[in-house]
């Protein structure tokens, strides 16, 4: 018998969602394991009383405003570092250093400074987002086709058209590889920062379905925060194809999603 | 000689700049030095507790298990990549898990993982396993499939038996695109174990900043910081030089780095 690979790719997830509520139903799971219906019956729940509502819209400002900022002063200082060597020797030395260093270390730093509300979150999840743009940003200036560069130089391209017209162009894709990875950081700082530092969001309402011992709430919680995350994901990968419209093509990406 | 300390200079004036800025400010008492510390007190705490060995004790802790979660990682990421590139079976199964969940930040199950591993070091590690064998197995799958036909079939040719055609064809072929993925990986494994020693424990140095940041003695937070940036960049360099061993044969690619 042959199962074609459109189904076989469900077999795994279905599986194990039917294991994990029938194990549910037969009472065998610990009780910090609530079945797949009563966590979808939690989400239901939370989502009519504005409970999930109110902590998605506070999450998802906080990660969109810190990505935004992030990515944009990353690619700045990228492009930047990319073009000019002065920029690129400050950035260099002060990004080798930081760039392994887990930037939650400096939580306590940033609740100092900005306080237990917003800001603080948004200005660690920006920091955050800075670094892995920056660094895509400038090494994608820096491997821009010189052909491109000279031809442009050559037919005498003012300097601000180089920027918008070769440079950017030529370095989009490794823009956007940039921006998807400082985007999932963006999520575990959000995540993180809210699970310390409180003050509502998702990673509140996680908190408290565990305070609680209300475990399909944690996990209606933790299922919308992945969920978030993905789609977050997707929303910026549809945003590449339709900006890299024409460069996609010819490549394996157009028949390789 | 000049023109080389010229260039230095030039090449790594910011952290000087940096730390001048830094002293200047918390001289002058333009930043409360509660909240910036003076440079002097920041190198005095990372001496303290690096002399009564409380630095030193955190810092193993972190390092083991970022260490331990790396190497399961590592040991069964690799092979299941393999098996994924070479088995339309396991493709078919496994691949929408990994390309589906790659963007799914991880980082949400953790609550979970405490309630199945308890609180101490099994959670800490089982999830920087978990956040470790994404990049290693997407990874090194792209590599095991991108393997050039014509290698496996000139092998398959010369009557190479599977064995021979594993360690002599496959793995070295997709050596670089594995280290790629370990490389990706390290630093990972250290972020998550701090990060997650940071939400809960009592031991390492996530909880050594939590607890500095708490009694407001930010002198040690950037101590901290300073080990785990030194650490990053010790491990990243160990690294970066197995590989040079492993692919002596790529020393160009290998060389250039990133």
């Amino acid at each position: 018998m042959k199962i074609s690979p459109a189904v076989q790719h469900w077999i795994v997830p279905v599986a194990v969602l039917a294991a994990w509520e029938g194990c549910g139903r037969a009472g065998v799971l610990p009780h910090y394991l609530p079945a797949p219906s009563l966590i979808a019956g939690a989400i239901i729940e939370t989502a009519a009383d504005g409970e999930l509502p109110r902590a998605v819209a506070t999450s998802l400002y906080r990660v969109s405003v810190g990505f935004v900022i992030g990515t944009g002063a990353g690619m700045l200082a990228g492009l930047g570092a990319g073009l000019m060597p002065g920029i690129r020797h400050f950035f260099d030395p002060l990004v080798a250093f930081l760039f392994a260093v887990p930037k939650i270390a400096f939580l306590p730093v940033f609740l100092l400074l900005f306080g237990l509300g917003h800001e603080s979150k948004i200005a660690i999840i920006a920091f955050s987002c800075f670094f892995p743009v920056f660094i895509s940003s400038r090494h994608a200036v820096l491997s821009v086709n010189p052909h491109l560069i000279w031809s442009a130089r050559n037919m005498g391209t003012p300097a601000a058209t180089m920027l918008f017209r070769v440079f950017v162009p030529a370095a989009a894709p490794e823009l956007f590889s940039g921006a998807r990875i400082g985007l999932a950081h963006c999520f575990v700082l959000l995540f993180a920062a809210e699970l310390m530092g409180l003050q509502g969001g998702l990673g509140a309402l996680i908190v408290d379905g565990d305070n609680a011992a209300r475990f399909d709430l944690m996990f209606a919680g933790i299922v919308t925060f992945a969920l978030l995350g993905f789609l977050g994901d997707r929303l910026l990968m549809g945003a590449r194809r339709a900006v890299l419209r024409g460069q996609i093509i010819g490549t394996m990406e157009q028949f390789v999603r | 000689m000049m023109a080389r300390a010229l260039q230095l200079t030039a090449r790594y004036y910011s952290i000087p700049l940096l730390l001048v800025v830094w002293q200047g400010a918390v001289a002058s008492g333009l930043v409360e030095s509660r909240l910036l510390p003076s440079l002097g007190g920041v190198f005095l705490a990372l001496a303290r507790d690096t002399g009564n060995g409380v630095l030193p004790y955190h810092t193993a802790i972190t390092l083991a298990r970022a260490a331990l979660g790396f190497a399961l990682a590592a040991v069964a990421g690799v092979p299941f990549a393999a098996a994924m590139a070479r088995s339309a079976l396991m493709r078919n199964l496994f691949e929408p898990i990994f390309f589906f969940g790659y963007p799914v930040p991880k980082i949400a199950l953790f609550p979970i993982f405490t309630y199945i591993f308890g609180i101490g070091s099994p959670s800490k590690v089982a999830f920087a396993f978990l956040e470790c064998l994404y990049p290693i197995v997407v990874t090194a799958y792209l590599g095991f499939r991108a393997i050039p036909l014509t290698l496996i079939w000139t092998a398959e040719n010369m009557g190479a038996p599977r064995s021979t055609m594993l360690t002599r064809v496959i793995f070295p072929a997709a050596m670089p695109a594995i280290f790629t993925g370990l490389r990706i990986a390290l630093p990972i494994s250290i972020i998550v174990i701090v990060l997650t020693e940071m939400i809960g424990d009592s031991r390492g140095l996530g909880y050594y900043i939590s607890v500095s940041g708490t009694r407001f003695e930010f002198a040690s937070v950037y101590a901290a910081i300073l080990v785990i940036g030194a650490c990053g960049f010790v491990l990243d360099r160990a690294l970066l030089s197995v590989r040079r061993v492993v692919l002596h044969w790529q020393r160009d690619a290998a060389s250039t780095g990133s």
